[in-house]
């Protein structure tokens, strides 16, 4: 190698790998904070504002643009989640120099133009209706949806028909003006790039931005109904059912963490956990059986995942609801604890086998806020956890009662053998997959 | 180097299983940077080993050169079943097993099955390839196949057909596509099977499958990583050393009558837009014109600047949205085109606006600075695409299995460089003809509700 696998911190909001492997850079920049900034009623502004900076660099048209990106070998995209506004790339090397004068275009001297928003909205209600073919996507947001009701991580990044309609240039330049600002902005470079050229490029960035004030992230932490609540959304014709079944997870500066996220590894992890053995390999029921513990700012949901054909969804939810008490009552063994710790901390190293993919990590780092060292530490935290923390941590953060389970299905087949095979089940909704 | 290979292959080759003797074939550049080295078992096992430092990690894959075009009708998908009862049991281990301890190594593992071949890939951390050789080796020859688990995975594969083609509108539609636009040659079926073959199999299908298809001759193997390579030839020598060759039957080739006539069809599926799918008769992918035709459907279809998104979805605001590829098989195949309607647009509205566009191609010469941008965006794709072990496995093994060259992507992107506007148009007008295409009209059961939805 040619120099050290290292991510350099040049400055504090400037994170740098050179990497001489390919002649390819890739880039991002990012904005300390997301969606939660949508105005009241307008989910899916700030996604609108991405896009439309994109779109409108330099005063350009987007023809303009979408033809100066693509012809100097780069990819760019406006990427929105609930806490973060990242522009991601990929340019051949060769072309950086532009793709950086096109990015502080993008992002410094975008005119956002009324005309170029009206027919972004339009594109943009045009994609959500296609979303509705996807009943996987359709389940996670009905999931998110309903498990934070009332919550900020209720609201769809993504973006609502009434949300992107009610979006004004005004509202987005507002938007624009106290988000994309120096003091929100994080810079990570990884590949065919010179330390020296990429705090040119983030100062140069910087200096070309109009100053405002760092944004807090004063979202409350979410809190989970109780009882177990099934919202089965009805669509037509449906051979199988998308189920997830969840409720409160983690947050990555709890104590029990690591020894979290080594139990649900064990549970439904990987490929031979706990779920995937029962549901597919067992009973062939499912093509895919995970669960996930996902993390952000605030607490976030715990959730497992299967789609069995519709005469199996009622099997298939009792036997999760089963699966997860005897988890928490019984805990993981010492064999499975010490294979999931082994899993996890050997299989890092494809967390980390490109310049690109550490940078990220260092980026996921900063604008999650995750607590100092999460993953300088990442692998000796895992090693650390033991039987008792594993088994407790499950006791403690997971619920086997306090449960949303969301469906998509058809109601007709599906609804009345799930609702009869959910123990304690205390509320039932049915919604149709294009309500609101 | 190359008298050292010679002698330690000597020395290796002096003690090597009865079929595992080891030579050198040849050496490929890959890229600037890394290159191929061939080496062949006595048994027909070709090995490719790129040595790639850049991470403490090797990528390790095994193509087998069967795929669904090995079928016959009846007893469609059995390449993608039996590629799901490579992950049960072989001799002497517990089911299960094999992904036991591939994970508790760290390991990620998949595989694959499509029209001309089927692959499994295994990322691992370097000091746990002897692993890796052990276990494939082991599933090369010694997999065991009981009826309980063919069962159940039969269950898992309709699953997961239900998932990607039945509840799935672009899938089942793409399915019907080459179903209309093949008659006779193979790929008129697709690689998951039909759901009643599915259903059908039985253990001795699969039995069958395996003896006549999982040889050592009938497969390569791809490593690229961090590896010592005197090490891992001894590995692989001694692992895959006592597994004989076996007599590949001739495949059934029946080729395509050419299309005279176009062919259209209707269906009507549970979505609130309409959509339309379009496929073309399209070139093998080692065809000169492969690379002259992908190149012109990148102008047209290819990013956001291309001319299908700038007329139907920018301009007259048609589409959700538009896309189109040139499928890379070892026999002529389909060049396909799906377009979603926006609300209120109707599938022969989408098809006149890309036949209007198709028909300019065919006309005007493509612009340079349109096929200086699909040049970027082809090379952007393929230097993207290597930045892995895995990415890199994936890209040999994939070109050195249909094609029989390792490193075609390069070649393909040096003549993709040397392709100009005459090339392009050339290739428009020997393809773009309306009776060598299948026309899908897509009908939304679910119109009207459009308006209600999206919150």
């Amino acid at each position: 190698m040619s120099q050290p696998n290292v991510v350099s911190q040049v400055e504090p909001n400037l994170l740098v790998e050179p990497s001489q492997d390919l002649p390819l850079v890739s880039v991002s920049v990012a904005f300390r904070m997301g969606a939660l900034e949508d105005p009241p009623g307008g989910e899916g502004s700030v996604r609108l504002l991405g896009r439309l900076m994109r779109r409108s660099a330099g005063g350009r048209s987007a023809e303009a643009n979408d033809a100066l990106i693509e012809g100097m070998g780069a990819g760019l995209g406006a990427d929105v989640t609930q806490s973060t506004v990242s522009f991601h790339g990929s340019v051949i090397a060769r072309s950086l120099d532009r793709f950086g004068e096109f990015l502080i275009d993008a992002l410094a001297r975008p005119s956002l133009p009324e005309d170029e928003l009206a027919r972004l909205k339009r594109e943009t209600l045009a994609e959500l209706v296609e979303t509705l073919d996807d009943d996987r996507s359709l389940a996670r947001r009905w999931f998110r949806k309903t498990l934070f009701a009332g919550h900020p991580y209720g609201r769809s990044a993504g973006g609502t028909k009434a949300g992107v309609e009610s979006a004004t240039i005004d509202s987005l330049r507002a938007l624009y003006r106290r988000l994309i600002v120096p003091e929100n902005l994080v810079v990570a470079l990884a590949g065919d790039v010179t330390i020296e050229r990429a705090t040119r490029f983030a100062a140069e960035l910087a200096s070309a931005l109009a100053r405002g004030e760092r944004l807090v992230d004063r979202t409350p932490e979410p809190s989970v109904r109780a009882g177990r609540h099934l919202l089965l959304v009805d669509k037509p014709e449906r051979t199988q059912t998308q189920i997830i079944i969840g409720g409160s997870g983690s947050h990555p500066a709890d104590p029990d963490h690591f020894a979290l996220s080594v139990a649900n590894t064990a549970f439904g992890g990987t490929f031979t956990a706990r779920l995937m053995q029962e549901v597919r390999s067992k009973r062939g029921w499912s093509y895919g059986a995970y669960s996930s513990l996902p993390y952000d700012r605030r607490r976030q949901a715990f959730s497992m995942w299967t789609f069995p054909k519709a005469a199996d969804a009622a099997a298939c939810i009792a036997l999760e609801l089963e699966m997860l008490e005897k988890l928490r009552r019984d805990g993981l063994s010492k064999n499975e604890l010490a294979w999931a710790k082994r899993y996890l901390v050997r299989s890092h190293a494809f967390a980390v086998d490109t310049a690109a993919k550490r940078v990220g990590l260092k980026l996921d780092a900063t604008l999650y806020a995750l607590p100092a060292g999460y993953y300088e530490n990442y692998t000796e935290n895992l090693r650390a956890v033991t039987l008792e923390q594993a088994n407790r941590a499950l006791k403690e953060r997971l619920s086997d009662e306090d449960l949303l389970l969301t469906l998509v299905g058809t109601e007709a087949l599906v609804g009345k053998p799930v609702r009869d095979a959910i123990p304690r089940l205390e509320g039932s909704d049915v919604v149709r997959y294009d309500a609101e | 180097m190359a008298s050292n290979r010679a002698a330690r292959l000597a020395q290796l080759n002096a003690n090597a299983p009865e079929w595992g003797a080891v030579s050198h074939v040849e050496t490929v550049p890959f890229g600037g940077r890394l290159k191929i080295e061939r080496f062949r078992l006595k048994n027909g096992l070709e090995l490719l080993a790129c040595e790639d430092r850049s991470a403490p990690v090797v990528a390790y894959h095994t193509w087998f050169r069967v795929g669904s075009r090995h079928e016959r009708e009846g007893k469609t998908g059995l390449a993608h079943l039996f590629e799901h009862l490579m992950f049960n049991e072989v001799e002497g281990r517990a089911s299960g097993e094999f992904d036991r301890l591939l994970e508790e190594a760290g390991a990620e593992s998949n595989a694959s099955t499509w029209l001309d071949w089927t692959q499994y890939n295994i990322a691992i951390p370097k000091e746990k390839i002897g692993l890796v050789i052990g276990l494939e080796a082991e599933r090369m020859s010694r997999l065991v196949l009981r009826e309980p688990q063919v069962t159940s995975e039969k269950e898992v594969v309709a699953n997961e057909r239900r998932f990607r083609v039945d509840d799935d509108v672009e899938g089942s539609v793409s399915e019907l596509l080459w179903a209309t636009a093949f008659n006779r040659h193979a790929y008129r079926w697709p690689t998951i099977g039909w759901m009643k073959d599915i259903e059908g199999f039985t253990t001795d299908d699969c039995a069958d499958f395996y003896r006549t298809y999982y040889a050592p001759n009938n497969a390569t193997l791809i490593v690229v990583g961090d590896y010592v390579e005197s090490a891992l030839l001894e590995k692989i020598a001694r692992a895959y050393g006592a597994i004989p060759p076996s007599m590949l039957p001739v495949e059934d080739y029946q080729a395509e009558p050419p299309q005279t006539a176009e062919r259209r069809s209707e269906v009507k599926k549970p979505t609130p837009t309409e959509k339309l799918a379009v496929g073309y008769h399209s070139p093998a992918l080692g065809d000169f014109d492969h690379l002259s035709l992908s190149l012109l459907v990148d102008v047209l279809f290819g990013g956001r600047a291309s001319r299908m998104h700038q007329s139907l979805v920018r301009k007259q605001e048609l589409a959700a949205d538009v896309r189109a590829s040139v499928g890379p098989f070892r026999d002529p195949g389909l060049f396909e085109i799906f377009a979603s309607a926006r609300d209120g647009h109707r599938a022969e509205e989408l098809l006149l606006a890309i036949d209007q566009e198709l028909e300019r191609a065919c006309k005007d010469p493509i612009s340079n600075e349109e096929i200086e941008r699909a040049r970027a965006r082809t090379e952007l794709g393929l230097i993207a695409g290597l930045e892995t072990a895995e990415g890199k496995a994936s890209t040999i093994g994939f070109y050195e299995t249909v094609l029989g060259r390792p490193a075609a992507a390069f070649e393909r992107l040096d003549a993709i460089r040397r392709l100009g506007p005459s090339d392009l148009l050339r290739a428009a007008r020997r393809y773009f003809s309306d009776s060598a295409r299948s026309v899908i009209f897509v009908r939304a059961e679910l119109a009207g509700q459009a308006q209600k939805a999206a919150e």
